[in-house]
């Protein structure tokens, strides 16, 4: 899944996915912003079939972090 | 293309896909120079208080036409008409809403007829898509101030592009139809003229609904072919007796009933109406047939026709969805079936005369040649978009593109062409760029439309301009002509008026002509300058 997942990222945020490391962070990259970042939970919901809650979408601000709510629903 | 939007939600989901700029929400100060098209895509709120609702529409008219004015003219604003998607009443009797929001669209619609750079799109033929619930996402409205559910963002890409190409004129042209199975029910060959199922009852009424859609279409611009495996003479008989046929020949503008194989007699059609086969779709009920022709013509459109006959209607609407949006229809469009008839006569006019000169005089011809203005402009511009044969630079311009050369004084005539067999509407333009450091004129443009091809038309038309620019003071012309893959018939066009090759690179061929006095114009046809 964590591939998949990297997939994803790299593909709304316009990036190559070498640069969605395991560590990766919003606050050190520019490319991950606040629109691309709804982006992201929309394309996740639908990939997967959940649906996140507005305190969990303003967590998910890592990459671990977006794994894990991923996992606690799935 | 880039595009600028004026909202007042967070719309950047539904753009992803497109080059695109934001205003700050609900803001008009700003400008974004650079952009191409302006759109304006506000929504109003969901607040409950109806007065306060209706003073938002207010408030986006003002908005509204204060944009237009800063909006240059030469510049496009698409305007999504207003929809409710959270109807909601205090009162079951309170229409107060409703007829805001149809207000504000129709005054939208009345400023579209005012200033032709503004453009309405009905949004609410989007959202009738979808079940009122699922077009907002409440978790979204409050988190991200997004008012269209984002997870439909797909599906609205697909939509509005269809909407802007229906505006910059890319649509298909002609529909080939099939007969058995697909203009009627049934096999006439085996059922007869009386037995095959058209009328008020199932199946029959499916198939005669359709032929009402067909005619319609016809009406509005699209040309209708048969290509069918029949005997000819029983098939027309049936067309023009059969009593519940609402088709008739003369809605269709060529046919080719009879046993060859159909790619054959398609690319026959094609020729014959002199439209190219990318702008054709193919009906027909046979699976076979239908793989046949898309293995034989890849660039034709062959959608799957339905095998029940009730969902023909729906099939069709969604072929007119995809393939035949039109914004606005010309005076030539839909005159188009009545003139592809004219030019079929005036083929056969021509095999009884001896030389082609005399089939000419004989045509009658007149030329109305006029500049370019607010009544031509979309045919003009429409023109840029279509004619590939008779092309020599192949450039597409948008109105406002036109506009803009008009604006900064160059030449932009159009030309109608006339017989004695009717009127073939605009098919001529040119636009001509003038350079005062050099005195050099240059044909940025030179097109005919293929209908008025072979009487020698084009060569009077250029003569014709030469002497304006002349008359202008201008004595050197330059003129390129850049091969497409689809103009070769123009390839010759400036040699064989006696223009001089001086320079050639990559597909472009430039050539330069110099004027020493007014060119005498020895033609049979009589020209209006007006």
């Amino acid at each position: 899944m964590n591939e998949e997942v990297k997939n994803i990222m790299a593909s709304v945020f316009k990036t190559r996915i070498e640069n969605i490391t395991d560590d990766l962070n919003q606050k050190n990259v520019t490319f991950w912003d606040s629109l691309r970042h709804l982006n992201l939970i929309i394309e996740l919901e639908e990939k997967f079939g959940i649906s996140f809650e507005p305190e969990e979408i303003s967590e998910m601000t890592t990459f671990e972090r977006v794994i894990f709510y991923i996992t606690k629903k799935i | 293309m880039k595009y600028f939007i004026f909202r007042n939600y967070t719309v950047e989901p539904l753009f992803v896909n497109f080059d695109a700029g934001y205003s700050q929400y609900g803001d008009i100060s700003v400008l974004d120079q650079e952009a191409d098209i302006y759109l304006w895509f506000y929504q109003i709120s969901p607040n409950p208080d109806p007065v306060s609702r209706g003073n938002e529409i207010d408030d986006f008219l003002r908005k509204i036409h204060y944009l237009i004015k800063q909006i240059p003219p030469t510049k496009d604003l698409y305007v999504f008409s207003l929809v409710d998607m959270f109807p909601f009443k205090w009162q079951n009797s309170d229409f107060s809403i409703e007829i805001k929001m149809f207000e504000f669209n129709n005054k939208i619609f009345e400023l579209t007829k005012l200033y032709p750079n503004v453009r309405l799109i009905d949004l609410g033929d989007f959202v009738r898509d979808y079940p009122i619930d699922s077009i907002i996402n409440w978790k979204y409205y409050f988190t991200s101030f997004t008012f269209l559910n984002p997870s439909l963002a797909k599906q609205f890409t697909i939509w509005f592009s269809k909407k802007s190409d229906a505006i910059q004129l890319k649509r298909k042209k002609c529909i080939i139809l099939d007969l058995d199975n697909t203009l009627w029910g049934g096999v006439l060959g085996e059922d007869g003229i009386e037995g095959i199922k058209l009328g008020n009852s199932y199946p029959g009424n499916c198939f005669t609904e359709f032929q009402r859609y067909l005619v319609e279409a016809s009406n509005n611009g699209i040309m209708l072919a048969i290509c069918s495996k029949n005997n000819e003479a029983d098939a027309l008989v049936a067309i023009e007796n059969n009593p519940y046929m609402i088709l008739k020949m003369d809605h269709i503008v060529a046919h080719r009933i009879n046993w060859e194989n159909k790619p054959t007699n398609i690319k026959s059609l094609a020729q014959e109406m002199n439209i190219g086969l990318d702008s054709m779709v193919f009906f027909d009920d046979s699976p076979v047939e239908r793989e046949l022709v898309k293995q034989a013509i890849p660039m034709i459109e062959v959608p799957e026709f339905p095998t029940e006959p009730y969902n023909i209607t729906p099939f069709f609407k969604d072929v007119l969805n995809c393939s035949f949006q039109i914004y606005k229809l010309t005076i030539e469009d839909k005159k188009k079936t009545s003139q592809y008839k004219e030019n079929w006569k005036r083929s056969n006019f021509r095999s009884e005369y001896t030389s082609i000169d005399d089939y000419i005089k004989n045509l009658e011809i007149e030329i109305e040649i006029r500049s370019v203005d607010g009544f031509s402009i979309s045919r003009a511009s429409q023109m840029t978009q279509k004619t590939n044969q008779f092309n020599l630079t192949t450039k597409r311009y948008s109105e406002s593109d036109i506009n803009r050369f008009i604006k900064d004084g160059n030449t932009v005539l159009c030309a109608s062409v006339k017989d004695k067999f009717g009127d073939n509407g605009i098919s001529i333009l040119t636009i001509i760029t003038y350079d005062s450091s050099d005195k050099s004129a240059h044909i940025d443009l030179f097109l005919l439309s293929c209908r008025i091809l072979g009487r020698g038309i084009e060569n009077v038309f250029l003569n014709f301009v030469l002497n304006q620019i002349f008359l202008k003071g201008f004595k050197r012309v330059y003129a390129s002509y850049v091969a497409t893959g689809k103009n070769e018939l123009a390839k010759e066009f400036y040699k064989n008026n006696c223009f001089i090759e001086v320079e050639s690179k990559d597909a472009e061929v430039k050539y330069l002509k110099e004027l020493n006095e007014e060119i005498l114009i020895q033609s049979n046809f009589k020209i209006n300058y007006a």
